[in-house]
């Protein structure tokens, strides 16, 4: 593992590959701490925020969103991973695959032609991949969108020259601690929160909404359990694996050995 | 011949860029380059249960993440004869309000100005002109304050759901939304002054047509029914359920985004297309703003979508506080959503979202699983009027100064918007019939 504080203020990219650009956009919705980002923080690049890049300077941190589904977003990729000390992915997709990582159920290929017709055939498409299927990723922070609160407390640990916090615990032990009443034993409702990675203090069951799994799997997540609880509570197995896979893990990465 | 290309362009949403090739004879081509990779969302909800169809539709984009998704839940609710009641429509109302806060306040400020001062970016703004980025970043956080108390996340809504809300906002939180919304009237202020101080410039100038949705009541972003489309001084009114006849579209090679015109000519949508089309419809403080801006008569000026989003600020900040004071005279009071029994149908919700005219159409079987999904997205909307004025842009060059031509192609796309997250995605799961 590497740590990110070589100089007092390390250089920093802020990069995005495929993607809804969320966790980028999360980095300026820390609009009271930008100022004290930007002071902390050398950012040499972040496209999305300046056009004054330097695309080949070496990078102490650099945080990638999205995931790779071009061979433009592998080009990137690479070329990034080799600028930089530290690699963090950032958000769901750059740390699981995340939703267009679905395309592992279904042929790709016809979806580009129903898509974009023959034409789509010359895109510069490929399957989706999460970054560690690319390149060796050094911390995740995890989230669809990432929390702003994680991403904050990820950037003082690592200026600090500490990795991260790392978390264990599912979505389910946060909604306990917060004393929320369980939306799958009071309504039978069809909640992820026992197999999916806490971090964002219960957010979707404390609003009366259940957990869609949108943080990815949690460490020993496990699944045939929360399955049979499902269908105890009158959800019929293959509704939830249908639910589960939305944000399922890699299909390379064992169960017991889920954490990022 | 010369090539000119912006490979990746900055301070926009998403990947894209710009191509342009001079010849002997003047401009041969103007490209504007999608090339965000292809997520085919539309093969992944096909054959999912529509609760899903909202969460996952979403992730489509960040920054317009709650007009897809009420647009997406506007066109299941159709699909099931699911009437949402009037609460939720205001409380989905205010939602957007935040949306378009964040959002205008994102592209006002962070991507678009920096160009008229000169600087890279906002965060380069700061040193010089720290009160303008200041005042901007309030603004942007009030937009997402509104979002995170109302759908509970500023980025992905997690309590919006077919027929209603999962839970509804405390008086606390309105309470300190009232604040926030009272101290945005003074910001706004502020930023009309700025907005008003900005010299012209004149780039890709030349007559469009517009399209956007008949926004009846306080200048409303949901629930509409009718497409209006203005070209040459004359308006035409399509039914939002006949609204594949504006967006005939062509996949073209050099983009993942297909292009859209109407009778042949391209159109634009977004803040500028809203006023051109409901102008008459604006409410008292934003016609002041448009006054004071100089957007009363046609415009002819691509950079008149910043000043409109600067009147759309306004606008907003006024209604959302109509909104909050009419939720805390309400009390407390949670409504349960709307329930739910699906059956076989097709549904269309469309929507203005902070970047124009936004379509989710959807077909279900009697399972309630999606069989077709069609999204239209404004950046796709606006595609071909891009690279329509981008040839005149690069045209207004007459000594062919590649730097002049390259700040000048980025000032111009800036000035729509775009969001290339968007406009790659746009689903289209209908079969060769």
């Amino acid at each position: 593992m590497t740590t990110a504080t070589t100089a007092a203020r390390p250089t920093v990219g802020i990069v995005g590959l495929t993607g809804c650009a969320g966790d980028q956009l999360v980095v300026l919705n820390c609009e009271d701490k930008l100022l004290d980002l930007v002071r902390l923080l050398d950012i040499r690049d972040f496209l999305m925020a300046s056009s004054d890049r330097d695309d080949e300077c070496p990078l102490d941190l650099v945080f990638v969103e999205g995931a790779v589904l071009s061979r433009r977003d592998e080009e990137t990729l690479l070329r990034v991973r080799e600028r930089a000390k530290c690699l963090v992915a950032i958000g769901t997709c750059a740390v699981w695959g995340g939703i267009p990582a679905l395309d592992r159920l279904y042929d790709r290929q016809a979806m580009v032609r129903d898509v974009y017709g023959n034409g789509g055939l010359q895109f510069d498409t490929l399957p989706a991949r999460a970054l560690r299927e690319v390149v060796p990723v050094d911390y995740a922070i995890t989230g669809c969108p990432i929390e702003r609160e994680e991403f904050l407390s990820a950037v003082a640990h690592l200026l600090h020259g500490n990795p991260p916090p790392s978390r264990d615990l599912p979505v389910c032990a946060e909604c306990r601690m917060r004393e929320t009443s369980c939306l799958l034993v009071t309504r039978g409702l069809l909640c992820c929160g026992p197999v999916t990675q806490g971090g964002c203090a219960a957010r979707c069951p404390t609003r009366g909404v259940p957990c869609f799994g949108c943080r990815g799997p949690v460490a020993g997540a496990n699944i045939p359990a929360a399955l049979a609880a499902f269908e105890a509570h009158g959800i019929p197995r293959e509704v939830a694996e249908r639910r589960l896979e939305i944000f399922g893990p890699l299909p390379c990465v064992a169960a017991e050995e889920v954490a990022p | 011949m010369t090539r000119i290309v912006i490979d990746h362009l900055a301070r926009v949403e998403g990947h894209g860029g710009v191509s342009v090739e001079l010849g002997d004879g003047g401009v041969e081509s103007v490209h504007f380059d999608v090339i965000e990779g292809a997520r085919l969302l539309e093969g992944i909800v096909r054959g999912r249960p529509y609760d899903e169809v909202a969460p996952i539709t979403s992730r489509i984009c960040a920054i317009c993440s709650a007009a897809h998704t009420i647009a997406s839940l506007t066109a299941t609710e159709q699909a099931f004869g699911v009437v949402p009641s009037a609460r939720t429509e205001r409380l989905r109302d205010l939602m957007l309000r935040g949306e378009n806060i964040e959002s205008h306040a994102l592209h006002v400020f962070l991507l678009a100005l920096p160009d008229y001062f000169g600087a890279p970016s906002a965060i380069a703004l700061a040193t010089e002109h720290r009160e303008v980025v200041d005042l901007a970043l309030r603004l942007k956080q009030l937009g997402n304050a509104i979002q995170e108390v109302v759908a509970g996340r500023a980025i992905h809504p997690v309590t919006a759901v077919v027929g209603g809300f999962g839970s509804w906002p405390t008086q606390n939180d309105l309470l300190a939304l009232r604040e926030g919304l009272l101290q945005g009237r003074e910001d706004v202020a502020a930023a009309v002054d700025l907005m008003a101080s900005l010299p012209p410039v004149d780039i890709g100038r030349s007559p469009s047509a517009y399209a956007a949705l008949r926004m009846t009541g306080f200048y409303g972003y949901a629930s509409g029914h009718e497409i209006l489309v203005e070209s040459s001084g004359r308006t035409v009114s399509v039914p939002v359920t006949a609204y594949r006849s504006i967006t005939r579209e062509q996949t073209v090679p050099h983009s993942h985004a297909k292009h859209s015109r109407w009778n042949g000519t391209p159109f634009m949508v977004g803040a500028i297309a809203r006023l051109a089309v409901n102008g008459d419809h604006l409410p008292a403080g934003g016609a002041r703003v448009a006054q004071r801006l100089g957007l009363t008569g046609e415009s002819d000026d691509p950079q008149d979508n910043t000043r409109a989003q600067v009147v759309e600020l306004a606008v907003d900040v006024d209604r959302a506080l109509e909104l909050v004071e009419h939720l805390l005279a309400e009390g407390d009071c949670v409504e349960a959503p709307v329930p739910v029994t699906p059956r076989a149908g097709t549904g269309t919700g469309a929507i203005e979202a902070p970047r124009g005219l936004l379509i989710h159409s959807y077909r279900y079987d009697e399972r309630g699983l999606v069989e077709e999904a069609d999204v239209v997205t404004p950046t796709a909307l606006n595609a071909a009027s891009v690279e329509h004025r981008l040839r005149r842009a690069v045209e207004q060059v007459s000594d062919r100064d590649a730097a002049r031509i390259r700040r000048r192609a980025e000032m111009l796309v800036r000035a729509y918007d775009p969001c290339i997250s968007c406009a790659v995605h746009v689903l289209d799961a209908r079969r060769a019939v």
